[in-house]
């Protein structure tokens, strides 16, 4: 009993104070994955199943939604393409460089419940495939959270939800900066440290703003949903619901790295108004890259 | 003989197995909190039942394994099990003449201690749901006591 003790309290310390132990950490988290795999086989086979059981009918009508949708995705893209090279020129034109497109990778979620006290999940892609500690990892619909642990056929994903994460966060209406919190499972985001006096309003959407160089720019995490002043207290309490599906999305994305964001934009702030059409005052992008250069 | 016998206590490990795949295995979220820890209950089963076969070292081990799994701090799972199969193997002996209502009391406080143990760590303001787990657990334990007895005697692990 002794020694499983001392032992235990070794390893809590080794793991907590020092990275010493990483790669067994590492070493170790390749050892279970096929635990891991097996655990989530039977979910995957009853998706399988259902997949194919499905009758005719269902299939037609899949098809047609998803036809429907590649459509409009598709027209989207036609003007997304015309709006990237306008913005492109125009920064041109201003003398700054930036990479308004990310290359991403797909990764699939094992269906495998972790601790409830941490929001972690397990994508089934590793070290073989190039997936790296802070690898920025996003839903169709926007963030989910980053690459905690990489291990060589599988990494261990952290979610927004994480008490233990923090995103840095941008309101697209203002461009106002905060940083987001997770809260755990089941709880709502939050965002912090932010004054009584903020210009917050329920319904705003966030979007990453790229500071701290982890996440790339632009990309949804949430919508405000309650805004609180309660009295006494120093900040805000601002309830974000997270806009991607983070307990329902079974394929994620792997932000690739492409070339290092550069955030050299030198132009100044108050550019006239006139010089630019007033129809693509709009675009989000536009708003949140440059401000956060406003104040710093 | 001891050919026969080490490959009857590989039926320990096996259920050992089962357990921590019952602990990964996908539930509703509204369920989490309340999932039993069925690997305690079947570390306590096989220390109260064969205490020379399921020892510290063992527990230890397996919670080390519930570490990695979890993606948690080493060493809190392996600790809290250590602990939990040192107490059954100190009361294995009172434990197995108990009735049932009692076995279920003290298998109440064992799971509260690794649970107690187990959420040391963890960085979220705690609340009573995060407790239904001990709930739970205490209401499984006649099931998993029968089902690993019916197993134990069917193979004859000893």
């Amino acid at each position: 009993m002794l020694l499983a003790v001392v032992a235990s309290v070794l390893l809590y310390f080794l793991d907590t104070r020092l990275d010493y132990f990483k790669p067994i950490r590492v070493s170790l988290s390749t050892v279970v994955y096929p635990v891991q795999k097996l655990a989530s086989m039977p979910d995957d086979l009853v998706t399988w199943f259902s997949d194919f059981f499905q009758g005719h009918q269902q299939l037609r009508e899949k098809i047609m939604t998803l036809e429907a949708q590649n459509l409009t995705n598709s027209v989207r893209m036609q003007k997304m393409q015309a709006l990237e090279s306008e913005n492109m020129r125009l920064r041109e034109l201003l003398g700054s460089s930036f990479r308004l497109q990310e290359r991403v990778q797909v990764a699939e979620l094992l269906s495998v419940d972790l601790d409830p006290f941490y929001q972690h999940v397990i994508i089934d892609k590793g070290k073989s495939f190039g997936v790296y500690e802070g690898q920025p990892v996003l839903d169709s619909l926007g963030v989910m959270g980053q690459v905690a642990e990489v291990s060589q056929f599988s990494s261990r994903v952290v979610l927004l939800t994480d008490p233990s994460h923090s995103i840095p966060v941008q309101i697209v209406r203002n461009g106002l900066r905060a940083v987001v919190t997770g809260r755990g499972l089941g709880e709502t985001l939050q965002m912090e440290f932010l004054p009584h006096n903020a210009d917050v309003r329920v319904g705003d959407v966030l979007v990453t703003s790229g500071l701290g160089g982890r996440f790339p720019v632009g990309y949804p995490v949430g919508t405000i949903i309650s805004v609180d002043f309660p009295q006494g207290k120093p900040f805000a309490q601002i309830a974000v619901d997270p806009a991607a599906r983070l307990s329902t999305s079974r394929e994620v994305m792997l932000v690739l790295p492409g070339e290092k964001i550069d955030f050299g934009i030198t132009f100044p702030l108050q550019i006239d108004e006139e010089d630019l059409p007033a129809e693509e005052q709009p675009v989000v992008d536009d708003d949140a890259i440059t401000s956060p250069e406003g104040n710093n | 003989m001891a050919m026969v016998k080490s490959q009857h206590t590989s039926v320990i490990y096996v259920t050992l197995l089962f357990a921590i795949l019952l602990m990964l295995v996908p539930i509703p979220d509204s369920m989490r909190y309340a999932r039993p820890e069925w690997v305690a209950l079947t570390l306590i089963y096989w220390a109260m039942a064969l205490p020379q076969r399921v020892s510290i070292g063992v527990a230890w081990f397996t919670g080390l394994l519930m570490d990695v799994i979890t993606g948690g701090v080493l060493g809190i799972h392996a600790f809290a099990y250590a602990l939990v199969i040192y107490l059954v193997g100190r009361l294995h002996l009172q434990l197995r003449q108990y009735p049932l209502w009692q076995q279920a009391i003290t298998i109440l406080s064992l799971i509260f201690l690794v649970h107690f143990i187990t959420m040391f760590n963890t960085p979220i303001s705690l609340s009573w749901t995060h407790w239904m787990t001990v709930l739970t657990s205490t209401l499984v334990w006649p099931l998993v006591y029968a089902v690993l007895r019916k197993i134990r005697r069917g193979f004859q692990v000893s």
